[in-house]
C-alpha cells in the first residue's frame, strides 16, 4: 500500500497545472514563429512588436516562457549580446502607466530614480528619440501578459506602449498577449496608419489529438500504466469539444485519478476488516493482490466519466431537486408566468400564481412574509433575480435558471408532474 | 438533585447546544461521504502533497458551510501544527483590491510576527504577498485562503482572485483557495481566465435527508449520561426522546416547518424556541413544546392584532353596536399592523368609510389565527368556516 500511495502522488503531481512539463508539445509552429521573429529582431538590432492571442489554457505564456529562454541561449551561442528580458503581468500593475516606469527601470537600471516633472512614458521616449552616446545598447524583450489590463478609456496607455517600438533608436521588443483575437484591431487603430501593426500570432484552442498527447507526454515520465487509453481518449474528446482548455483536462484528470484513490481507501478498509487474520498467515502476494493490482490500480472509463459529469454539469438539477417543497412551488409557478415568453414579473404576480398553484394542489399555502423570504433565499442561491423598490410587493422578479432545467429537475416528482405536462404540450404546440 | 433543578440544568445544556454550530455539525461529518469528509481529505492531500488547489463550497445560508469549515480546519491545525497558515476575507469588507490585498499582507504579519505598515502601497503589498507564497512554499508551510461570500469577489475587474490563482499556477507556492458563496452560480460569475485558473471543484451542501434529520434531532437534543445530571432522570428523558421522535405526528411537525426553508439553522431556530417551552415540572420534552413553537415561529406579529377585525365584522353581522369612532379606530389599527390596505392610491379626499378595502393577509391565515386566539367568539369561526 505505501508504494500505491507513492504513485499517486506522483502522477497527480505530474498532471498538475503548476508543474511545467520539460517539453511544451503542439505548440512548435507558434513557438518557431514567435522565435523568429525575436531572432530577427536581435540580429537586426531593431525594434519590433507581436501579439499573442488565445483562449485560457491554450498554452501561450507557458510557451513564451520556453521562448524567453531559448532566444536567451541562441543570443548567447551566436555571439550576440544577450537581450534584457522584463516579463510584466498587467494585473499587478495599480496604475496603468507603471508600465513605463517597470520599462525605465529595466532600460536604466543604474540611473537614479529623479523626482522630474517628466514622467516615465516621456523618459522612454526621449531615450529612444535620441541616437544613444554608447552604440552597443542591449535589446529589451518586453513581454506583457493580460495586455487587455492596460486599456483605459482613452487607451492612451496601450498606444503609447506599442508607439514605444517605432521611434527611431527604440530597442523594444515587445510581445503582447491577450484572449482577445481582435485587440490590435479594435484597440490599436493609430498602428496601422503608421504602418506598424503588430504582428499577430493566433494560439488556437486544443483539439483532441492535441490534449490527448500533451496527456501522454506528461505520463510518459512514469514507467507503470496509471489511464486506461479509453479513459484519456473519452476526456480529450470531452474537453476539445467544450473549450479547448488544456487546465481544464488536467483538472479532470487529476478528479479521475482522486476517485479511483477513494475507491482504493474504501476496498483496502473491506479487505483489512475481513482478512485480517489471514494476512497474519499467508504470504504477500496473493493471487488477490496480483488480481488486484492489474485491474483497480488504473483509471478507468466509469471514473472518468464521473470525472467529467463532476466538472461539466451545473449542479443546478440536484440543487432544484434538494429544495424544500415551497420553494420549488414558488420556482415552478415562476417558470409557469415566464412560459409565454415575458422577461419580468412583479411579486405581487409571483404571490398570486403561487397561491393559484397551492389551491389547485390543496396545498395551504405559507404567509406573504415568508413568501418573501423565500424570494430572497432564491435570489441569494441566484435562481430568481429579485429587484429593489420601496415597495415589497412592485420588486422585479426574473428567473435565473432555464425552464427547461426546472423542468428537467422538477418533473420526476409526481407533485408536480401534472403541473409540467401542461407544459410540456405547450411546447409541442409552439 | 431537585426534578425541576435538574430541569433547568438540562434546559441550559441544550439550549447552549443549538448555539454552537460545531456541536450541532458533528453527527453530520461522521460518515465518509460527508462534506467534512471530503473537504478534510481535499486540504489534508494539498498540506502533504504540496500541491495547490482550489474549491468551492455552495449552498444556501444557514446550511453551515462555514461550521463545517471551521470544523475541518481546527481538526487539521491539530494534525498538521505549524503547517498550516489561514488567512480570511469577506466580500462584504474586502471586495476592492485595495483592501484586500492590505488585509492579507496584515494577517501574513501577524502570522509571522512581521511588523505591518499602513504605509504599504498596493504594488508593495502584493509583491509581499507573492514572496511570503514563495517562502512558505520552501518551508512546506501551506496558506489557506478562505474567502467569505465568494461572489462578491467577482465584481469588477477580478484583480484578487486573478492574482490568488494566478499564484497558484506556479510551483514554488503551497496554497488553498476556499470560496464559500450562497449563489449557487458563483464560479459562472468568473471571468475565464480566472474560471480556467479555477480548479473547479464544488462541494454542494443540501438539506439533510429525512434519515439525517432524525439523527440530528436526536443527537442534539439527547442528554448525555455522564455528566452532572442524575442518571436516571437523564435516561427516562432520553426514554422519551425517542419514543417522541419516532411520532408520526412529530415528524409532520418537524417535515410541515422545513417545508419552507430546510436549512440546519433554521431548524435550530426552532428547536431553540420548543426546548424554551419544556415544562420544568415536568422535565420532559412533549410534543406539545413543539406544536406551540410551530405557530409562533410562522405568523407572530400578525396574531396579536385579530381582536380588531373582530371588531369590524362585528359591527357588520350582529346587533351589536359599537360606537363608530371605535370602529374607525380599530379599522386604523388594522391598517398600521398591515393587514389591510387600501387599494387606490388616490388621495384622501374620501372619507375612510368608503374607501376600498383589500385584505393582505391570507384566508388560510386568517383562519389559523382565530383559531389560536383562545378567546375568539364562536361566532367568528362559524363565519371563517362558511367563507372557507
Amino acid at each position: 500500500m505505501e508504494s500505491d500511495t507513492e504513485q499517486m502522488r506522483a502522477v497527480k503531481e505530474a498532471l498538475h497545472v503548476s508543474t511545467a512539463p520539460s517539453t511544451v508539445v503542439c505548440r512548435e509552429n507558434e513557438q518557431r514563429r514567435v522565435l523568429e521573429f525575436c531572432k530577427a529582431c536581435v540580429e537586426q538590432e531593431k525594434a519590433g512588436n507581436l501579439y499573442i492571442c488565445g483562449c485560457p489554457g491554450t498554452g501561450k505564456s507557458l510557451s513564451m516562457e520556453k521562448a524567453k529562454h531559448l532566444l536567451v541561449d541562441w543570443a548567447k551561442e551566436v555571439g550576440h549580446q544577450q537581450p534584457d528580458v522584463l516579463s510584466i503581468n498587467c494585473t499587478s500593475l495599480a496604475k496603468t502607466s507603471d508600465i513605463f516606469s517597470k520599462i525605465l527601470g529595466e532600460a536604466q537600471p543604474r540611473k537614479k530614480v529623479n523626482g522630474s516633472t517628466t514622467s516615465a512614458l516621456q523618459q522612454l521616449q526621449n531615450l529612444y528619440s535620441q541616437k544613444p552616446r554608447s552604440s552597443a545598447m542591449k535589446m529589451m524583450l518586453i513581454i506583457a501578459d493580460e495586455l487587455d489590463y492596460l486599456i483605459t478609456k482613452d487607451r492612451a496607455v496601450l498606444h503609447d506602449l506599442f508607439l514605444l517600438t517605432t521611434l527611431p533608436f527604440s530597442r523594444c521588443i515587445l510581445i503582447g498577449i491577450a484572449n482577445a483575437i481582435d485587440l490590435a484591431d479594435r484597440f490599436l487603430p493609430r498602428l496601422q496608419s503608421l504602418n506598424c501593426k503588430p504582428m499577430v500570432v493566433t494560439f488556437r484552442a486544443y483539439d483532441k489529438d492535441q490534449i490527448l498527447t500533451i496527456l501522454q507526454e506528461r505520463l510518459l515520465a512514469l514507467p507503470y500504466l496509471v489511464f486506461q487509453p479509453q479513459a484519456l481518449e473519452l476526456c480529450a474528446r470531452k474537453v476539445a469539444a467544450a473549450s479547448g482548455d488544456m487546465r481544464k483536462a488536467l483538472c479532470v484528470c487529476r478528479s479521475a485519478i482522486e476517485l479511483l484513490e477513494a475507491e482504493l481507501r474504501k476496498s483496502s478498509r473491506n479487505f483489512n476488516l475481513s482478512t485480517v487474520e489471514k494476512a497474519l498467515f499467508e504470504q504477500q502476494t496473493t493471487a488477490a493482490d496480483i488480481l488486484r493490482k492489474q485491474e483497480i490500480d488504473v483509471v478507468r472509463l466509469d471514473h472518468m466519466v464521473v470525472a467529467l459529469s463532476k466538472t461539466y454539469r451545473t449542479p443546478i438539477v440536484d440543487t432544484i431537486q434538494s429544495l424544500p417543497q415551497h420553494q420549488q412551488i414558488v420556482l415552478c409557478s415562476a417558470a409557469k408566468l415566464f412560459h409565454g415568453g415575458k422577461k419580468d414579473t412583479t411579486v405581487e404576480e409571483l404571490n398570486r400564481s403561487y397561491m393559484d398553484f397551492c389551491k389547485s394542489t390543496l396545498i395551504p399555502p405559507v404567509g406573504s412574509m415568508e413568501l418573501s423570504t423565500i424570494c430572497r433565499v432564491l435570489n441569494d442561491q441566484g435562481l430568481l433575480k429579485v429587484g429593489q423598490s420601496r415597495d415589497d410587493k412592485s420588486k422585479r422578479v426574473t428567473l435565473r435558471v432555464d425552464e427547461a432545467d426546472i423542468a428537467f429537475a422538477l418533473q420526476g416528482i409526481r407533485f408536480f408532474r401534472k403541473c409540467f405536462r401542461q407544459f410540456c404540450s405547450k411546447h409541442i404546440d409552439s | 438533585m431537585g426534578r425541576e433543578k435538574a430541569a433547568k440544568e438540562a434546559l441550559n445544556l441544550l439550549r447552549g447546544r443549538l448555539c454552537d454550530p460545531t456541536f450541532v455539525f458533528k453527527p453530520l461529518s461522521d460518515s465518509p461521504e460527508s462534506n467534512y469528509s471530503k473537504l478534510k481529505f481535499i486540504i489534508s492531500s494539498s498540506v502533504t502533497e504540496a500541491c495547490n488547489n482550489s474549491i468551492l463550497l455552495l449552498g444556501p445560508r444557514g446550511s453551515g458551510k462555514i461550521a463545517v469549515l471551521e470544523l475541518v480546519l481546527k481538526d487539521l491545525f491539530l494534525e498538521y501544527p505549524d503547517m498550516i497558515s489561514v488567512i480570511r476575507l469577506s466580500g462584504l469588507l474586502h471586495s476592492d483590491d485595495n483592501c484586500a490585498f492590505k488585509e492579507i499582507a496584515r494577517q501574513l504579519c501577524v502570522e509571522h510576527d512581521l511588523l505591518f505598515s499602513k504605509m504599504a502601497s498596493f504594488d508593495d503589498n502584493s509583491q509581499f504577498m507573492i514572496a511570503m507564497l514563495r517562502e512558505c512554499g520552501l518551508a512546506h508551510k501551506t496558506v489557506i485562503f478562505v474567502l467569505d461570500e465568494f461572489d462578491l469577489f467577482a465584481q469588477g475587474k477580478q484583480r484578487l482572485l486573478y492574482s490568488l490563482l494566478d499564484a497558484m499556477q506556479s510551483i514554488t507556492s503551497q496554497a488553498v483557495v476556499i470560496g464559500v458563496s450562497c449563489r449557487l452560480d458563483a464560479d459562472q460569475l468568473l471571468e475565464k481566465r480566472v474560471r480556467s485558473r479555477f480548479s473547479h471543484r464544488k462541494l454542494m451542501f443540501l438539506p439533510p435527508s429525512k434519515e439525517d434529520l432524525q439523527r440530528l434531532l436526536g443527537h442534539i437534543l439527547s442528554l448525555p449520561l455522564d455528566s452532572t445530571l442524575p442518571r436516571d432522570y437523564a435516561v427516562e428523558f432520553n426514554a422519551k426522546l425517542q419514543n417522541m421522535l419516532a411520532d408520526e405526528k412529530f415528524k409532520q411537525t418537524i417535515y410541515t416547518y422545513m417545508d419552507s426553508d430546510a436549512t440546519v439553522n433554521h431548524l435550530l431556530r426552532f428547536l431553540f424556541r420548543a426546548v424554551s417551552y419544556m415544562d420544568l415540572g415536568s422535565g420532559f420534552l412533549a410534543l406539545e413544546n413543539f406544536k406551540t413553537a410551530l405557530p409562533n415561529i410562522q405568523r407572530q406579529p400578525k396574531l396579536e392584532c385579530i381582536t380588531e377585525y373582530k371588531s369590524i365584522h362585528d359591527t357588520f353581522q350582529t346587533s351589536d353596536y359599537y360606537a363608530r369612532n371605535v370602529c374607525l379606530r380599530a379599522f386604523e389599527h388594522l391598517q398600521q399592523r398591515e393587514l389591510i390596505s387600501f387599494t387606490d392610491n388616490r388621495g384622501h379626499n374620501q372619507s375612510v368609510e368608503f374607501r376600498p378595502v383589500k385584505l393582505l393577509i391570507s384566508s388560510y391565515e386568517l383562519q389559523k389565527g382565530l383559531k389560536s386566539y383562545r378567546s375568539c367568539p364562536v361566532i367568528l369561526l362559524k363565519l371563517m368556516d362558511r367563507e372557507a
